[in-house]
Order: C-alpha cells, then sequence, then structure tokens
C-alpha cells in the first residue's frame, strides 16, 4: 500500500497534463484554429520520399502522392532512393517518363542525407517530407498547406492513422495514433508540438535551408528539426484534417525496437543537442510543459511498472508463505463474491481510471475532430490493458541504450 | 496574465480539485461501509440479545432457538471478514476500526457462549476453536495460522472458529484470556477446551483437533476472520 505512493505524483502529472490539455482545446487560440478560413493560394510543393529497401511499398506511396487533389503543375515528387540493396529502383522504373516524378538515386547515407538530397534539387516554396511506408488520402496537400499563410509557420504536421488496421496490435496503434491528432491540434494552438512526423509532414524551404537542413538527430531527424524550428522561433502549426496513414509495426518485436528509436531519439536530442529548452519560459508550453512532462512520462512509465512488479512479487510471496502446505486443489478453487462491500475502490485504482478516461476523452476528440473512419472500441481496450505491459520494455531498453551509449540500427 | 500562465494555474487548481475529492469520496465511502458494519453488528447484538433473554426467561436454553443460534453465528463470521477488510483499508489504528473490532469481538464472545448453552441444552458436540493472535510484530506466523483455519472451516464446516486480537483493549476479552489462561507465544488456541501454543503446518495442526470433527457429515458452520 505504501509503494502506492510512489505512484501519485506520477498520476498527478498525468491528471494534470490533460486538464492542461482540455483548457487550451477550450480556450481561444485552439477554436480560432478550428474556425479558420483559408485563402485559396497554392504555392508550389515538391514531396520527398526517402527510400531505403521499399520494394513493397513505394509504388502503392508515390501513387497516392500523384493522386493528391493539388494543381498538378505546382506539384512535385522527388523519389531519393537512398542505396537501397532490394527492388525499390526497379519498383522505381515504373513512374520513369512520368514529369512529375523526379527519382535519385544515391549511395545510402541515412535518411536525413535523402531529405537533403531531395530539397537540393527543388526550388518549391514547400518541401514535404513523406516515408516511403507511408500514404495519403488526396485531401491531405490541400489541407495543409493553406497553414503556410503566416509567415513564421516553418512546418505543417498533419492528422495520422493505421489504414484499417486488422490485428490487435495495429487497433492499438491506431487508436495511439488518433490521441495524436487531439495531442498536435491542442498543442499546435500554443505552439508545443516537439515532432514532425516522418510519414507526411510539410516544411517551408527556405526556414529549412536558413536553419541548416536534416541532420541525422540520434535517428530521430523529425524530432531534431522540430526542436530545431522551435529554437529558431519558428512555428509548428497543425492540419487536423490532412488524413495520412502511417505503416505501423505488426508484431511486438518491431513495435519496440521502433519505440526504443523514438524514445531514444527524444532522451539523446533533449538531453545532449536541446537541453537549453528545458523549463526555458522562452519555449512556452513546449519548454515548461511538453518537455519536462516528456521525461516525467518515461520515468514516470517505467516506475509504475517497477510498482506494479513489486506488488505482484511480493503479494506471490506472501501468498505463498502463508498458503503453503494447504491442498491445491482448495487453493485453486475460485471465490467470487457479489458483495459490493468487496469491490475494491483506492485512490489509486481510481485516479488512474480517471487519468485512463481523460485519455479516452482525447481519443474520440481526435477521432471527431479529424473524422477519422475507425472502429475504436478494440483499441481502447487493448491501449489501456496491454499497452502498459509492452511500453516498460521499450522504455527501460531506451533508458539503458541511452546510458550505456548504446546505438542502434534504424531496422 | 497570458494564456499559457493562466491555463497551466488553472489546470494545477482543478487538479487538486479532482485528487482531493476523490480522496475525500474514497475515505467517506469507507467510512460509511464501516458505518454500515456497526448498523449491522448492532442488529446482531439485538438479536443475540433477543435469545439470550429468552434463556434467562425460560431458565434454560431451549433447542429451538438452535436454528436461529446457528444462523446468527454464520452472519457473525461473514460480518467478521468484513471487519477484517475494513481494518486493511484504514488502517489497524483508526478508531473506527478499533470500534469496529472491539464490538465485534463482544458478538464474537456472546455468540461463543450462546454456541455453549445451546450445545449443553441440545446435547451436541461442536467442535470449537478460540484463536488468539497478536499484530504486535510477535507472531510470525500468525497468516499462516489464519490460512490454516481458514482451509479447515471450509472444509469442515462443522468446525467453529472464533478469532481474537490479544492486545485489544476491551475488559471482556480481557476476562476470556484470563478465564483461558492465554499466554504467549502466538498463536495461541484453545482446540476443544485445550490450549495449544505455536503454528508449523495444516499436517501437524490437524490432529491436534477431535476426531469427531473429521467423523461430522453434516455441520453447522461457524466461522469467523483470521483478523
Amino acid at each position: 500500500m505504501y509503494f502506492e505512493l510512489i505512484s501519485y505524483p506520477f498520476l498527478f502529472a498525468a491528471i494534470y497534463f490533460e486538464v492542461f490539455l482540455l483548457l487550451t482545446f477550450l480556450s481561444g487560440p485552439a477554436r480560432a484554429s478550428r474556425n479558420r478560413v483559408f485563402s485559396d493560394a497554392t504555392p508550389t510543393v515538391a514531396l520527398i520520399v526517402p527510400c531505403w529497401n521499399e520494394e513493397r511499398t513505394i509504388r502503392g506511396s508515390v501513387d497516392s502522392l500523384l493522386a493528391l487533389d493539388y494543381p498538378k503543375d505546382k506539384l512535385s515528387i522527388v523519389v531519393v532512393d537512398d542505396g537501397s540493396t532490394d527492388n525499390s529502383a526497379k519498383e522505381l522504373e515504373a513512374f520513369k517518363g512520368n514529369p512529375r516524378v523526379t527519382i535519385v538515386h544515391k549511395e545510402n547515407g541515412g535518411k536525413h542525407t535523402a531529405l537533403n538530397a531531395g530539397i537540393a534539387i527543388t526550388d518549391a516554396e514547400i518541401v514535404g517530407c513523406m516515408d516511403a511506408d507511408s500514404f495519403v488520402e488526396p485531401n491531405a496537400l490541400k489541407e495543409t498547406v493553406p497553414y503556410f499563410e503566416e509567415p513564421k509557420v516553418g512546418a505543417v504536421t498533419v492528422a495520422m492513422s493505421v489504414h484499417q488496421p486488422k490485428t490487435l496490435i495495429e487497433a492499438m496503434q491506431n487508436v495511439e495514433y488518433i490521441l495524436g491528432i487531439a495531442l498536435r491540434h491542442i498543442l499546435a494552438s500554443v505552439n508545443g508540438i516537439y515532432v514532425t512526423p516522418g510519414p507526411f509532414s510539410l516544411y517551408r524551404r527556405s526556414i529549412v535551408e536558413e536553419v541548416g537542413g536534416f541532420r541525422n538527430g540520434h535517428n530521430a531527424e523529425d524530432m531534431e528539426m522540430a526542436l530545431r524550428l522551435q529554437r529558431n522561433g519558428y512555428w509548428i502549426e497543425n492540419a487536423y484534417k490532412a488524413r495520412v496513414y502511417a505503416q505501423s509495426p505488426k508484431s511486438v518485436p518491431s513495435l519496440i525496437k521502433q519505440r526504443v528509436r523514438w524514445t531514444t531519439g527524444f532522451l539523446r536530442n533533449v538531453l545532449y543537442d536541446y537541453r537549453d529548452m528545458v523549463g526555458n519560459p522562452a519555449f512556452g508550453v513546449l519548454g515548461l510543459i511538453v518537455l519536462p512532462l516528456g521525461f516525467f512520462a518515461i520515468v514516470g512509465g517505467i516506475m509504475m511498472t517497477f510498482i506494479v512488479v513489486y506488488q505482484f512479487i511480493s503479494d506471490s510471496i506472501q501468498t505463498y508463505s502463508t498458503t503453503h502446505g494447504l491442498p491445491l486443489s482448495y487453493l485453486l478453487t475460485p471465490r467470487f463474491s457479489f458483495d459490493l462491500f468487496y469491490f475494491p475502490v483506492t485512490v489509486f485504482v481510481t485516479l488512474a481510471m480517471v487519468a485512463a478516461l481523460g485519455s479516452v476523452m482525447f481519443i474520440i476528440m481526435g477521432k471527431h475532430i479529424s473524422k477519422t473512419p475507425a472502429k475504436l472500441s478494440l483499441g481502447v481496450l487493448g491501449w489501456i490493458f496491454l499497452y502498459g505491459l509492452i511500453a516498460p520494455f521499450w522504455l527501460i531498453r531506451s533508458i539503458a541504450d541511452v546510458a550505456t551509449g548504446t546505438r542502434r540500427p534504424w531496422r | 496574465m497570458n494564456l499559457l500562465t493562466r491555463n497551466a494555474l488553472l489546470a494545477l487548481i482543478i487538479t487538486i480539485a479532482i485528487i482531493g475529492s476523490i480522496a475525500y469520496l474514497i475515505d467517506r465511502l469507507n467510512r460509511e461501509r464501516a458505518a454500515d458494519l456497526a448498523a449491522i453488528q448492532n442488529q446482531l447484538a439485538t438479536d443475540t440479545l433477543s435469545i439470550e433473554t429468552q434463556f434467562s426467561l425460560l431458565e434454560e436454553a431451549s433447542c429451538e432457538n438452535l436454528t436461529e443460534g446457528n444462523v446468527l453465528s454464520r452472519e457473525v463470521s461473514t460480518l467478521g471478514d468484513k471487519v477484517a477488510v475494513t481494518e486493511e483499508r484504514l488502517g489497524s489504528d483508526d478508531a473506527q476500526v478499533l470500534q469496529l473490532k472491539k464490538q465485534y469481538t463482544l458478538l464474537q464472545i456472546r455468540d461463543y457462549l450462546l454456541t455453549k448453552r445451546l450445545a449443553e441444552a441440545c446435547d451436541l458436540e461442536p467442535v470449537v476453536v478460540l484463536y488468539f493472535y497478536s499484530n504486535e510484530g510477535d507472531c510470525p506466523d500468525c497468516d499462516r495460522a489464519g490460512a490454516a483455519l481458514s482451509y479447515l472451516r471450509e472444509t469442515y464446516p462443522s468446525l467453529r472458529v472464533y478469532s481474537f486480537d490479544y492486545n485489544l483493549d476491551l475488559g471482556a476479552l480481557s476476562t476470556l484470556i484470563a478465564v483461558e489462561k492465554i499466554k504467549a507465544p502466538f498463536p495461541a488456541f484453545v482446540i476443544d477446551g485445550k490450549r495449544v501454543n505455536g503454528f508449523t503446518s495444516v499436517e501437524e495442526f490437524e490432529p491436534k483437533f477431535p476426531k469427531r470433527l473429521f467423523e461430522m457429515a453434516t455441520s453447522t458452520a461457524t466461522t469467523t476472520s483470521k483478523r
């Protein structure tokens, strides 16, 4: 019971962040962003698709870009084959002769080098980066580009989800992405976004060049670029109606691997290169709330796991020590009581339920504002009850990797 | 005040209000549950007193009260589990819990005496265990003894177990302890009238019970919780 007390600061932080987000959602800037009326301006756009061994998905991704609802003379696509060793190059031959598609082959140098190579050969006002395993809805660009009307906007993020999730693990990630839609919409209204996700984000080319182009960013070039834009005083917007489908890991090990990359990327960027932003009032919500709570969430996730594991082991030892010697037939007989008196209502359980309900509220909000077609029930249940069993693996491994200086490959 | 400061402060106030309200409401719920138990205890005390009074009026126990007595004993037993849960929820030092435990201990003693009178009047030989535990850190085997008694009373429903916190400050309990000559080490038992101290295992514990317990096919169950 006393061990539960350790969890209270983390539950407090979780509920505090949710209340803060809700208040921000209801505040003037977020309301204004939902009612904003844009002009019909269509600046030139170049969408860059870095491709490294994406033979299975690259054609579909480029096809979805070609189907975007945008003036054809204003939109170009640059596929950068970053030294693929599979049949990606052969797949890309299908686009040879298409005047809107430029294909660049280069030696493998990492995603950031492919993005920079793409930016270098275009003079479009807006550059977009799209992962070669993602695809977009036709409205994605028209919903995104207008946000660049404001000169201080350096990047615009979109509303990501998983296309027709089939398995529980995909459904859980879909729910998480939809939660992200609400969070990005709210945080964008107060310039609190710290990552411009790789699946699809747009940038003002002049600003990307001004800040020095993409960097490796500890294998999280999208997070590093977002933090660099923020440090240089630019805004990151969110187009919550622009729908993009991201490819999600299909197995637990690949999910853990992806999340270790994200989490170590966050920790290394913020600890090593952008530490000055943490707790810095000059960076508003990002510096005072989002980045500090990001750390707190990682520590909290590990601590909560530790508490649950400790409780489980200690209860098991206690049960064994008090009941060993009694017949198994007696111990294994299930005993249920429907007396409400025994229903466990504790502060810990109730606060955890409030925090979980808060998350569900934001998931519903994300689905509602973005009009994302998704069945949430299975994913929400999995996300609440199963994600917590998997997340500790990537959180602990991430902390261990950062502490020991271990660097893992992208895939 | 800018928007960030306003929302941050407002969120802090609302969060404190939410958490404070939850803590308050749960404490109140647990206290109301405890108060409900006190009400049940009062009712059982009245029922017990009613049977005792009937005995006094008739100047001897009537076997007609046997069924009623058994029902009362079962209710006392159920109540014991709830008192134990309440003690876990509110803490063993809580004034309300101490009051509940005292009332419950009195109820058990009266039920024990009633059982003896009914047994004499109706020529029955129920197997009764008085179990004395201590929460003062001087009884490492009390949890195991409690689990073993729970197992035995479930396996042999005719077994009646009355459990007492040796350190509870209650005159009637002190008298019972003096009458039964209970002393450390704990756990201490009075099994069918014989004093036993200490607990090692169920295998060594079972032979201390009279054979008629194991031979009884049907029973009148009365149980109490470990603590």
